[in-house]
């Protein structure tokens, strides 16, 4: 599991091809959510461990692989170094307390604080998670296009003036099939399926609209479990079409122009109506219903009996917008909207759904940033630059912590030393085209060398580390991960460094990760034995 | 005609025995979790000994059995399911021993077996009976007096007991491990200090809080698990069914609605009848009463706005006509809120619920502070606060958020919470019955329990002392197998000297059968070295002794207020030996007391049973034979 996993991780990742021996839909991925929920291990362990990292992704969005790979190579080095599981798991749990708080330091040097004032930060980040999906195929500028429009989408939903309780719009994903990437757009608003031949060209802005969550089909659902005889000469559909006809008088002579309807409506109401003039919208579906109470400010009815109240009702801009072969009706408000569109295109239909969901994973992952404005290094440099800090910290305090937590200095050593490999290994496992995997000896960041470089050559070969921030120089020390180095402390950057670092984690997503990992390698370590209800 | 199966003292003991090497490895501070699958993918981890068992669906009668007396144990004490396996499968094995060795020792039977199975009958009456009367007393004269006191009563979020909080800290160590043991202890206590009522004893708010635990904590996965903590208020595990208002003014009114708002019109069995051209309903026909239904609606709604109320809690499902009048007004109304949620909140809001929504009075009325939407994990619940609740009940409502990376998890901690609080009740309860029985007793054969050179004028100094401790609850002792080793001594010493008085040699002392039995629970809490075994237990018998003198030096302590300062003070005058202990953590008495009890009723109740009466409802007329095959259920099954 973990070389399969491993080989998924990264911009450079092989994708899976998952399909069941029932022959059900071929699924190609290399997402953490969709990879984890493809595999039904018999393993019972590979359960527990999946369980937990799905239930991380499903609140983050990001940084599922890296849980993955991290747990599992922790599970493995513990495995590999003889020590009790009761020590292991006390040593990973401080060193996991350590890392956290220096990854909470203000001075931490794997850390990036956001500028929301530039969108340029936020646009890396949006790319490193885009660029780290590549089951989308995206090329260079399409995948620079879309960050651009995530973003763009994700500015629109924060609110501009802000009471005392920020509330995020929402963003509408449509996707469309069989057009280019470079077509997606951002709109404010909504934009609805329209009926067949509508025309605008007599109707003015804005509109006032009504939107009924009642079902208008015209069935009696409220009544009760009782049951109702019928005598003869009685017609129930006439009065309940009268009873309809009744309701879209009042709406026709309170100037409704925009009539929508969560259900059904019933064919002689939709045919009044349109001969009157209204635009009718009806089977809405309940998804879209939120949106657009917030964008119109109209209140849905639910009554079919009572008059229309006039708070009810709300207005709207109204206009048309041909896209590809289909025409939208765009719904654009009066004043500002946290509520926005985004039309998605892809050339078939496995890419699109991937895009799709890589874009609502862009957006959650920018969203968290709202609550926490950092971010971390990416490209590796954030675990060799942890494996460093923690290496070097364990040696200093191994006299103070080793009777704290009960065990000897060179158990406490050892587990350092364990958990300190498996960090490394998340970062050689980003790469995979038999690179060779270094680490600089000064500022700890992660650095890939092509397998046909030398040692020689190195300088020339890697040029940047792999978040982007430290460029090469002569005077660097190397040492390849995996191997024994001495231990240091990794020296922060220069605070006016020259390049801007080009791949960026998001920092809660992250946090999150490596304490999820650490918890629940944790866990594994300490089960006993199984056993399996095979009931 | 009936299938029978003949139940001999081996199969009790195999079908024991498996149980036992199912807890075994989860059993003392070096066990671990055991994992469980089910084909379904769901996973669950445990410690438990409750838990464990009770997942694993056995088929063994006497098995089941057994695990009915674990559940029905823990589910009081919630502690010592794994140690009432282990001691019984221990008492079991030495009474097959004996009644082995010495099958016609009671009375002459026909053949070995029968003999067998009397002799072990007889003696496990005898020790049930021996512990119901004598056991309290020496446990009272021999274990005590090493232990520590816990109070409750200055529990404040400052200044914890001490003792308290080792005894939370091993508990918690034992069911979730070392990791969080600290973290959650410190949770507890914030819990409960916040829980307390003000000048009432401290048992009252930990009742209250493990009879509404469900309603109490909300379970978080996908988070680690230093995310846990405490929120003001209560969480309503439901989200709002009508968008909730932005700003409002506060304080809050609410109501909760046990029934539906719309009337049901037609309930099953009712019949409407549509005739033509009658007078009543000619005019509209049936729309004429789906527009009644709404128009009551409206008028319940205007009557709760005249009231300023605007959070409607509702145990029901409410209609799309309720939801919509609800929103037109501006109220934000919860659905399906469950009954221990509802029955929590009337309970911390001092209201009614509406039954009938024609009839709504002021009493009904709840004032909130706050009522907003929490996102907890992937669910969005309603978070709300009471008004006045200091006053009206001297607490602070808080909620507990339990967070952990998988469900499993998360639940397991909400486990081990609640048995937290059952085993704190357990352990402050007084050790019962004693102080009658001690007066009782003592006159009559004072020297029972007494070495052979102590004299009388130290026991009457000695029952004064003890009559005082009984009245004290919540008596603990250090883990790592001192209470069994301290009462192991105190029978074999009880045993020595009723054999020596009565000279009655033929009867096998039953004290000194429980006394062996008892020793098996230490010697798996250091299964890993005997050495260590062997330590501990001269640790613990040196203390014994300077008995006289150890008692009423740590007596003294007791009796003062007891800080916990003088706590360590206390271990350290008697010597580092309890000092060491006291790293191993506490345990309660009175717990360990009820598990010797419970383990005896159920080793009672095993060894009165002599055969298995298997019936099958469906194959009852079959032939006897496939009968007889099935009702040889195998002891494999017990560990699938």
């Amino acid at each position: 599991m973990k070389e399969l996993l491993k080989s998924s991780y990264g911009p450079t990742a092989r994708l899976k091809q998952v399909h069941n021996n029932i022959g059900g839909a071929v699924v190609t991925t290399s997402t953490s959510s969709v990879l984890l929920q493809a595999i039904s291990s018999s393993h019972p362990i590979v359960s527990l461990i999946k369980g937990s990292i799905l239930n991380h992704v499903s609140r983050f969005s990001d940084c599922g692989l890296f849980a993955s790979v991290f747990c599992l190579s922790l599970i493995e080095e513990a495995g590999r170094c003889d020590l009790s599981q009761n020590v292991i798991i006390r040593v990973n749990k401080h060193l996991l307390s350590l890392c956290t708080a220096h990854l909470q330091q203000e001075d931490c040097g794997c850390k990036v604080q956001l500028d929301f004032c530039s969108s340029q930060s936020l646009i890396t980040l949006a790319r490193s998670v885009i660029s780290s999906k590549p089951t989308c195929v995206l090329s260079e500028p399409e995948s620079a296009h879309i960050s651009r429009l995530a973003v763009q989408a994700f500015l629109l939903t924060v609110p501009c003036n802000i009471p005392d309780k920020v509330r995020l719009g929402r963003t509408v994903t449509i996707p469309m099939e069989g057009h280019s990437v470079l077509e997606s757009a951002v709109f404010p608003g909504l934009l609805l399926d329209t009926p067949e031949n509508i025309s605008l060209g007599n109707l003015c802005s804005p509109l006032r609209m009504v939107l009924f969550s009642a079902s208008l089909a015209g069935d009696l659902s409220e009544l009760g479990d009782g049951r109702i005889e019928v005598h003869q000469g009685v017609d129930t559909d006439s009065q309940i079409v009268d009873q309809l006809l009744e309701l879209g008088k009042q709406v026709l002579k309170d100037e409704v122009k925009l009539f929508v309807c969560q259900k059904v409506i019933h064919p002689v109401l939709q045919h009044y109506l349109r001969c009157n003039g209204v635009i009718v919208i009806e089977r809405l579906g309940i998804s879209l219903m939120e949106p657009l109470i917030q964008l119109t400010g109209a209140q849905p009815v639910a009554t079919l009996h009572t008059t229309v109240p006039w708070e009810a009702y709300g207005e709207v801009h109204v206009s048309v917008r041909p896209f590809g072969s289909k025409t939208k009706l765009h719904l654009h408000p009066a004043g500002k909207t946290t509520i926005c569109t985004m039309i998605l295109c892809h050339r078939n239909e496995t890419m699109l759904s991937e895009l799709k969901l890589v874009c609502q994973k862009t957006e959650h992952v920018l969203r968290l940033t709202l609550r926490e404005p950092c971010a971390l290094l990416g490209g590796g440099c954030t675990e060799t630059h942890l494996a460093a800090y923690v290496r070097h910290q364990s040696k200093n305090d191994v006299s103070e912590s080793s009777p704290v937590l009960g065990c000897s200095q060179t158990e406490y050593l050892l587990a350092g030393e364990a958990f300190c490999r498996s960090l490394e290994s998340v970062a050689t496992s980003l790469e995979h085209d038999d690179g060779a995997s270094l680490i600089d000896l000064t500022h700890a960041h992660h650095w890939t060398l092509p397998s046909d470089a030398t040692e020689e050559h190195l300088e020339d070969a890697a040029a940047l580390c792999g978040c982007g921030v430290v460029q090469s120089c002569q005077n660097k020390k190397w040492s390849y991960l995996n191997t024994e180095y001495a231990e240091f402390s990794p020296e922060p950057l220069l605070t006016a460094s020259p390049l801007q670092p080009t791949v960026l984690d998001s920092f809660t997503a992250k946090v999150n990760a490596l304490e999820v990992a650490v918890e629940t390698a944790n866990l594994v370590l300490d089960v006993r034995y199984v056993i399996q209800d095979v009931n | 005609m009936v299938p029978l199966e003949q139940l001999h003292l081996s199969h009790v003991l195999q079908a024991v025995s498996a149980l036992e090497s199912i807890v075994l490895r989860s059993f003392g501070p070096e066990g671990g979790q055991v994992l469980f699958t089910r084909d379904t993918g769901q996973v669950m981890v445990s410690r438990s000994g409750k838990r464990i068992l009770t997942a694993l669906h056995l088929d063994h009668p006497l098995a089941r059995m057994v695990v009915r007396c674990v559940w029905k144990h823990s589910t009081i004490t919630g502690d010592g399911s794994k140690t009432f396996v282990l001691l019984l499968a221990s008492l079991l094995r030495i009474i097959h021993a004996t009644a082995t060795k010495d099958p016609h020792m009671f009375q002459p039977h026909n053949s070995t077996e029968a003999s067998e199975a009397a002799t072990a009958r007889h003696l496990a009456d005898r020790l049930l009976e021996f512990a119901l009367t004598e056991l309290d007393e020496l446990i009272v004269l021999n274990v005590l007096p090493h232990g520590f006191r816990v109070s409750l009563e200055n529990f404040t979020a400052e200044t914890h007991d001490l003792s308290c909080q080792t005894l939370l800290v091993s508990f918690f160590r034992t069911r979730l491990g070392y990791a969080y043991c600290d973290f959650f202890r410190n949770l507890f206590c914030e819990l409960l200090s916040h829980w307390k009522v003000k000048d009432d004893r401290p048992s009252f708010s930990i009742q209250f809080l493990n009879n509404s635990f469900l309603a109490l904590h909300t379970q978080v996965s996908g988070v680690p698990v230093s995310c846990s903590r405490l929120i003001e208020g209560q969480v309503i595990h439901r989200d709002f069914a009508t968008p909730c208002p932005q700003v409002r003014k506060q304080p809050l009114k609410a109501v909760v609605f046990n029934g539906y708002l719309q009337p049901k019109l037609l309930t099953t069995g009712d019949v409407l009848e549509l005739r033509c051209g009658d007078k009543v309903t000619e005019d509209r026909g049936i729309v004429h009463f789906s527009s009644w239904t709404e128009k009551s609606v409206e008028s319940i709604i205007a009557t709760l706005q005249s009231f300023g109320v605007s959070v409607l809690l509702c145990a029901l499902k409410q209609s799309s006509a309720v939801l919509a009048a609800a929103t037109q007004a501006g109220m934000c109304l919860v659905e399906c809120v469950s009954e221990e949620e509802i029955s929590l909140f009337t309970q911390l809001s001092g209201v009614t619920p509406i039954s009938d929504c024609r009839r709504i009075h002021p009493e009904h009325i709840a004032t909130l502070t706050f009522c907003k939407p929490l996102l907890l994990g992937a669910h969005r619940y309603v978070h709300l606060d009471f008004h006045d609740c200091e006053e009206r009940l001297k607490v602070k409502p808080c909620s507990l958020v339990i967070c952990a990376p998988s469900e499993g998890q998360a639940d397991q901690h909400a486990c081990a919470f609640q048995d937290a609080f059952r085993m704190l009740l357990t352990a402050l309860e007084p050790v019962r019955k004693t102080q009658t029985a001690l007066e009782e007793t003592i006159p009559s054969k004072k020297c029972t329990s007494l070495h052979a050179d102590n004299i009388s004028n130290g026991t009457a100094c000695r029952v004064h002392l003890h009559q005082k401790c009984v009245t004290e609850t919540g008596c603990v002792i250090s883990a790592g197998g001192t209470f069994e080793f301290l009462l192991h001594h105190a029978l074999h010493q009880y045993g020595h000297s009723c054999s020596v008085s009565v000279n009655t040699s033929a009867v096998v002392p039953v004290s000194q059968l429980l006394a062996k039995a008892l020793l098996s629970v230490p010697r798996q809490i250091y299964s890993r070295n005997l050495k260590h075994f062997l330590q501990a237990q001269t640790r613990v018998v040196a203390l014994i002794p300077k008995q006289p003198h150890a008692l009423s030096a740590n007596f003294i302590h007791t009796e003062g207020p007891l800080g916990d300062g003088k706590l360590s003070l206390c271990s350290c005058k008697n010597g580092n030996m309890s000092l060491k202990l006291l790293d191993l953590g506490l345990e309660s008495v009175s717990c360990k007391y009820q598990l010797v009890l419970a383990v005896l009723q159920c080793l009672t109740n095993l060894l009165r049973i002599n055969m298995v009466l298997q019936t099958h409802a469906v194959l009852h007329t079959e032939s006897h034979d496939s009968l007889n095959a099935h009702s040889e259920s195998s002891e494999g099954e017990d560990e699938d």
